[in-house]
């Protein structure tokens, strides 16, 4: 039987990060990675000759390469890529529009949004400035009970709609949390978001995936592609290994999972064990936001009607902003439109893509899949997107035509690629900080250990290695 | 090994972590992470390499006597004293 110091349930980001970490120090590492190609949540395709990517619109977390403390320049010293090798592309700027109430720009230049927020909302001036102020001297990163950002944002400004246009794009790019969520996330992603900013690496997810995997493979690291795990095995409060879906048992040390919090959860088999993982009741660890993408590959002669300046529009319609699972299958009332091709330094291509997102209703779209009448799906996908073609060309000004090719993905679509339960990206509403569980050699990372987005998604593979295995036998 | 020897090895493992690293006007009595800008993350990394490089384990609790060149000195002397 195989036996590994240290195994990685998952070849997502986190994953390959966690992975590179271990074996970077000459350990013995096996990630098992249950899809035929790495990446997890942003992974790529192809159609039309084209790549196509499947989550990123944009990474957070821009930084200067002088700024050696930011979590970009840790990231990559942790996982020894040299930042001269990258080439990054800055967003150029995006908004957040309530058409008819307000809109906001921000770029990687802080004083853009707050010179916006002086124009636009000239009696917040003062109590913003006091709330970036506080966030400043915030650590998300220690531990302590969850607080409602809602109410703190509140009590620092008193302007509803300005509250409701900043949760926009930090709800819409994190929270698992309907209509709320824990401060130490809203930092997190307010830094990353607005305080920091977008950008994209040169090329496309697959090139950052294979310089993540090269990477890997460079100090040993060792990986098997469609190879999930289909069980936990516990052995006295510690996990002895686990049994893939090829049926050999491997053994281990130390088990990082990035599948999830509840998925996780249903690999342990046996009751008591599944107990002793987490006591929570499974509505309580799975989150019910998830949403439907689309993709539409747009002839050259389009890119006359669409914004040239803006990278990502974040737009809500609705009197009120919420967000939570909506009661239609998606709800076009709110989203956000990305158009890949304006980040600054960006190629000319000879198609122009332009990608939307809104929220969707899982229990929808997973009864029309299953319907004996597969149709069903098909022509729910169809009339869905056409509502939201309409409603994006309304905020963009100009309907989309001319489309070569169009797609979208569903919760189910996530859910069939992913493992992801209810195609929830942004994972468990109950995040793992510590990244510990109740067996004393397993540990989460990803998305439900609370770091967020790309960036985050891999700090959290490595801290989780860091604190809790290196060195510490 | 030499102490020479010892603050070459720290200096060559400081620059492999940060390759940009300003080492030319290094104080040894002073932190590093002070004067260069380390932080706690790029600290394991001097552990996890003597430890790959010379199979010494230091544990949590030493690492505050890594904290100067010259502590380093200090502590791995000992230590290496067969390497």
């Amino acid at each position: 039987m195989r036996k590994y110091p240290l195994l990685i349930i998952g070849g997502g980001l986190s994953g390959l990060a966690a992975g590179i970490r271990f074996a970077r120090f000459g350990q013995k590492v096996l990630i098992l990675e249950k899809h035929s190609k790495i990446g997890g949540l942003n992974s790529y395709y192809h159609r039309q000759g084209k790549l196509l990517e499947t989550g990123l619109h944009a990474v957070t977390n821009f930084a200067r390469p002088e700024d050696k403390h930011a979590p970009l320049n840790r990231l990559l010293r942790q996982l020894k890529i040299p930042r001269r090798n990258l080439v990054l592309h800055e967003q150029i700027f995006s908004e957040i529009i309530f058409p008819g109430r307000a809109s906001l720009c921000f770029s990687n230049d802080f004083n853009l949004l707050l010179q916006q927020i002086k124009e636009a909302f000239p009696g917040s001036t003062l109590s913003f400035t006091d709330f970036v102020a506080a966030l400043d001297q915030y650590d998300p990163f220690v531990l302590k009970a969850n607080i409602s950002a809602r109410e703190y944002v509140s009590s620092f400004l008193q302007d509803e709609l300005l509250v409701e246009m900043l949760f926009c794009p930090i709800m819409f790019y994190g929270s698992s949390e309907e209509d709320d969520m824990d401060l130490s996330q809203f930092v997190i992603l307010f830094r990353s978001i607005f305080q920091e900013g977008f950008f994209r690496p040169q090329g496309t997810i697959k090139d950052l995936l294979e310089l993540l995997l090269n990477q890997y493979k460079s100090f040993d690291g060792e990986i098997e592609l469609s190879a999930g795990v289909d069980e936990i095995f516990t052995e006295n409060n510690r996990i002895s290994g686990v049994r893939t879906s090829a049926g050999e048992e491997i053994l281990c040390d130390n088990l990082i999972s990035t599948a999830g919090f509840p998925e996780t959860r249903k690999l342990f088999h046996s009751a008591d064990s599944a107990k002793t993982f987490s006591n929570s009741n499974a509505e309580k660890i799975s989150s019910r936001l998830s949403f439907v993408e689309s993709i539409y590959l747009l002839g050259q002669s389009e890119i006359k009607y669409l914004p040239k300046d803006r990278t990502i529009i974040f737009y809500n319609l609705a009197d009120k902003f919420t967000y939570h699972r909506p009661i239609d299958p998606i709800d076009p009332s709110s989203g956000v439109i990305c158009f890949p091709n304006n980040f600054q330094g960006t190629e000319k291509d000879d198609v122009v893509q332009l990608r939307v997102t809104h929220l969707a209703n899982y229990d929808a779209w997973r009864k029309a899949y299953d319907n004996k009448d597969k149709s069903m799906y098909r022509s729910m996908k169809k009339f869905w997107m056409e509502e939201s073609k309409k409603v994006v060309g309304e905020i963009i000004g100009n309907c989309i035509e001319n489309i070569v090719y169009e797609d979208s993905f569903t919760p189910v679509t996530i859910e069939r690629y992913t493992s992801k339960l209810q195609g929830a990206v942004y994972g468990s509403p109950d995040k793992i900080k510590d990244g510990r569980t109740n067996f004393e050699n397993l540990y989460i990372a990803g998305t439900d250990q609370g770091y967020l987005g790309i960036i985050g998604s891999m700090l959290s593979g490595v801290s989780m290695v860091n604190q809790h295995i290196l060195n510490k036998t | 090994m030499t102490i020479d020897e010892i603050k070459n090895v720290i200096l060559e493992i400081i620059q492999d972590i940060d390759d940009e690293a300003d080492l030319t006007n290094l104080d040894p009595s002073e932190a590093l992470r002070d004067q260069l800008d380390l932080d706690s993350m790029d600290f394991l990394d001097i552990v996890m390499e003597l430890r790959k490089r010379y199979q010494i384990q230091i544990p949590e609790a030493d690492y505050p006597q890594l904290a100067t060149l010259d502590s380093c000195v200090n502590y791995l002397m000992p230590r290496l004293e067969a390497a």
